[in-house]
């Protein structure tokens, strides 16, 4: 079995059911829906027609926000003083838009010298994770590789 | 005015107040759905996943609970 040079080519690669140009179609809209899936949790599998996993992604970030918000937790910001609060920074990111709603809910600041802010601290980031989570599944998805 | 008001009810709403056990389970629930309905397709099958993670964060969570007991007097 040999390709258009003489290079050997597996069957799997002969047989791609996939043109080229429809395949970087594919790439952009996965890109795209990935995209929609940090920004606002749960709209990349909205926009594949998975709506109960849309509701639950969105569910999932809005509780925990709401929660880790609550509790007073530390929403770190971009002027961090070392690593951990840069990847704190990062982790809090990962919520898209519902960043914006924790600073907004958070109207008397964080306050860590008591347990409660410091679970506040960590539901606020396992949110951001997991949509960052929930983003790569919808883009898993949109490429055809997951299901 | 207006917006204080709002201000205020906002916060009494969003003051959430929970014990280490309570935000453990919050925790675990929310995060058992959403890997259940994430990972698995069939409806059985995320019963049981949700069932079967729940659990597991729980025991885990109070097993290394106790665990860091000795450590605390």
């Amino acid at each position: 079995m040999s390709g258009e040079e003489g290079l050997p080519v597996t069957p799997a690669e002969e047989a791609s059911p996939v043109p080229p140009s429809q395949e970087t179609r594919r790439e952009a809209m996965a890109f795209v829906v990935a995209a929609a899936s940090w920004l606002v949790p749960g709209l990349g599998h909205a926009l594949l027609k998975m709506w109960g996993r849309a509701v639950i992604c969105f569910l999932t970030v809005g509780v925990l926000v709401w929660v880790g918000a609550g509790m007073r937790g530390n929403l770190f910001t971009s002027r961090g003083n070392d690593a951990f609060d840069s990847l704190g920074y990062l982790a809090d990111l990962g919520t898209g838009g519902f960043y914006w709603v924790a600073k907004s809910l958070e109207t008397n600041g964080p306050d860590v010298s008591r347990a409660d802010g410091d679970y506040g601290t960590r539901f606020l980031a396992t949110a951001g994770v997991f949509n960052l989570l929930a983003a790569l599944h919808a883009y898993e998805v949109a490429r055809g590789r997951k299901v | 005015m207006r917006a204080w008001r709002l201000i205020g009810l906002l916060n009494t709403l969003t003051g959430v107040r929970l014990s280490h056990f309570q935000a453990l389970v919050v925790f675990a629930l929310v995060i058992s759905i959403a890997f259940g309905f994430l990972g698995r397709r069939r409806p059985m099958e995320r019963v049981k996943y949700i069932l079967w993670t729940l659990l597991l964060f729980i025991l885990i969570g109070v097993g290394i609970g106790w665990a860091m007991y000795p450590f605390s007097h």
